[in-house]
């Protein structure tokens, strides 16, 4: 059997949920990583779109380390500023978002602002929104990659800083006044999660070779409803950890962490 | 008082009350000019094509006071105006306010200064969307001032601050957008959500945001400020619109002729800038696309120091940066001449040569 770390499963699975022909809002480490590796196998036509300003840049100058780095806008197709790649989301250009955060909770929300103690004065400051709240507002599907802990799978969010689908109500994004359809998949190293189309809370899809649904419901606070048809995590073949790992992320910026 | 229009945040949050600004009911304020007051030192201003360039240090000083507040452009490492930084710190001043989208040195540097400087330099409130490393990690300084509750936030999306400025160099007071509504920015920050005029719908409206003083670091730019920027332009011509006076720094000052020859690649109009300094290198340790990449050594260098202030208390190491890089020179380029030339020299081959119009 091939050998594969907990981040490779992730850059993979990320990977795997991109369809071909859609663009996808990257942020900087797995979500690169993860859209580089669908470029390069199933989804060749996939565009990325980079915060700084950029729409479907070519990256042969390596992986950008940056949103804002020159790699991420080498031989783009479009290159303007933050206002005009945001306005793209709204109107409807961007597909997916892929964001990350410190704690989500069972309807996707996400918290990357503060833990403990209060707005004012937090226990530990988190570098804040950017563009996730943003992204997750009105990319058209929100893809969240997070570490599978119970201290991040939580019942409330210390802030609520990008939107799911916030108390589950039917209406929720409307009052909300975004344009996206919302979270569409959480993917950890043990699992993949999807969402109820009729309460829009997190469901177990997949779950890593050689677990089971228990093992996961014990890292998550919450409840988590379990799919019809829970199906097994596809693992990264050896031609995928070879793009994985000479292609994509060459140097181990992201790929050589290790996960708790 | 009037019904408020909201989403149902509400029934998420865990906010409480007294974390929530707006729920005390405290009256808007500006925390740059007014719309009108950014407009009449506009219209005084005289509107000749002048040579502005400038000297840094004069320039920081004829516009950095007490009590203004900063646009920093640049976003994350990219383009980041770190000279003019260095100037402001060696400078100094009292109570100042920062807004910016996402940044790292800069904000990090002016947050060291006021830890180890109070008394030189401080920071009274920031408007942000994000303050970090990306790769190189969390900023260990925002960590520390916002534990201990020193200095104020205002929260917004990445998309929000490039509204804000937007707004600011339309001469509006704000524009709706469709983000921040059923988070909890949605209770914290100075933004309301509205009921449509047109169709009701809820609708989030994010104040605009009108600098004191932008500072910028362009790709190009003539004698009377024209701006050229290649590579991501940021947010840069907003916050240049939507401040009262923007200080620039330029990698290189090109001619009047060569920005009249394609006048559709100027980003900045002259009327927007006061000063001018051509300054190579400029953003360096950050990136400036078409000249050099980022010097992450030279990051983590800063930073290293920065965390162990952070995690140990002891600030000696982040002195002895201060104290070499910033206070131990007179100008930006005695800064660049203490690097390395092989480094200066490696992230100049590592730019891959970008193409840019400057002639």
């Amino acid at each position: 059997m091939v050998q594969y770390s907990a981040v490779e499963m992730i850059a993979y699975t990320g990977s795997r949920v991109l369809k071909d022909n859609k663009t996808v809002f990257v942020g900087t480490g797995l979500p690169m990583i993860a859209a580089m590796h669908a470029q390069l196998t199933h989804a060749p036509a996939l565009g990325m779109i980079f915060e700084a300003g950029a729409l479907s840049p070519r990256l042969d100058g390596g992986m950008p380390l940056s949103v804002g780095d020159t790699r991420a806008c080498q031989k783009s197709c479009y290159l303007k500023g933050l206002g005009a790649v945001f306005e793209l989301t709204q109107r409807g250009h961007a597909d997916y978002a892929f964001i990350g955060g410190a704690q989500i909770d069972m309807y996707g929300n996400v918290n990357s602002t503060f833990e403990g103690g209060n707005y004012a004065e937090p226990r530990t400051r988190f570098p804040g929104s950017g563009g996730a709240g943003a992204m997750a507002a009105n990319c058209e599907k929100t893809i969240i990659i997070m570490v599978l802990e119970k201290r991040r799978f939580v019942d409330k969010l210390d802030f609520l800083t990008s939107i799911g689908f916030g108390d589950g109500s039917p209406d929720y994004r409307e009052k909300a006044g975004v344009l996206g359809s919302g979270p569409y998949r959480v993917i950890t190293h043990e699992a993949l999660f999807g969402f109820d189309e009729k309460n829009r809370r997190m469901t177990l899809l997949e779950v890593a070779p050689g677990k089971r649904p228990e093992q996961i419901q014990e890292k998550v606070s919450f409840a988590l409803q379990v799919s019809a048809d829970l199906r097994e995590m596809k693992a990264p073949g050896e031609k995928d950890l070879r793009l994985l790992r000479e292609a994509c992320d060459p140097e181990g910026y992201f790929l050589a962490r290790k996960v708790k | 008082m009037e019904a408020k229009v909201r989403s149902k945040i509400n029934g998420v949050s865990k906010l409480k009350g007294n974390e929530i600004d707006k729920a005390s009911g405290r009256a808007f304020e500006w925390w740059g000019p007014s719309p009108e007051a950014a407009r009449s030192i506009m219209v005084n201003k005289s509107k000749a094509l002048k040579d502005k360039r400038a000297n840094l240090r004069a320039a920081v000083n004829k516009y950095i006071a007490d009590g203004v507040t900063i646009g920093i452009g640049g976003f994350v490492n990219t383009r980041v105006p770190v000279a003019i930084v260095h100037e402001i710190i060696r400078k100094g001043a009292q109570d100042i306010s920062l807004c910016f989208q996402s940044n790292s040195i800069c904000a990090e540097l002016l947050a060291g200064a006021m830890l180890l400087y109070p008394e030189h330099l401080s920071i009274k409130r920031v408007e942000l969307a994000w303050w970090g490393y990306e790769v190189i990690g969390i900023a260990p300084l925002l960590r520390q001032l916002a534990s201990s509750g020193t200095i104020q936030f205002d929260d917004y999306t990445n998309y929000g601050m490039a509204a804000r400025f937007k707004a600011a160099a339309m001469g509006l007071e704000f524009l709706p957008v469709r983000d921040h509504g059923g988070s909890d920015m949605e209770q914290v920050n100075r933004g309301k959500m509205m009921a449509s005029p047109f169709t009701g719908k809820n609708t989030y409206l994010v104040p605009a945001c009108y600098p004191h003083v932008g500072i910028l670091h362009v790709t190009a730019a003539d004698k009377y400020g024209n701006c050229r920027i290649f590579g991501p332009h940021c947010t840069c011509p907003e916050i240049a619109m939507a401040a009262t006076h923007s200080i620039v720094t330029a990698e290189q000052i090109i001619s009047n002729a060569c920005i009249r020859t394609f006048p559709n690649l100027t980003e900045i109009p002259y009327t927007a800038v006061d000063a001018v300094i051509e300054q190579p290198l400029g953003a360096y340790p950050g990136i400036c696309y078409g000249y050099y990449w980022f010097d992450m050594a030279h990051i983590q260098l800063f930073r290293r120091a920065a965390d162990e202030l952070r995690k140990s208390g002891n600030p000696d190491p982040l002195k002895k940066y201060y104290e070499e890089f910033i206070f131990g020179c007179e100008t930006a380029d005695d800064f660049l001449n203490k690097i390395p030339p092989d480094t200066l020299a490696k992230i100049k081959q590592l730019d891959g040569n970008q193409p840019v119009i400057v002639n």
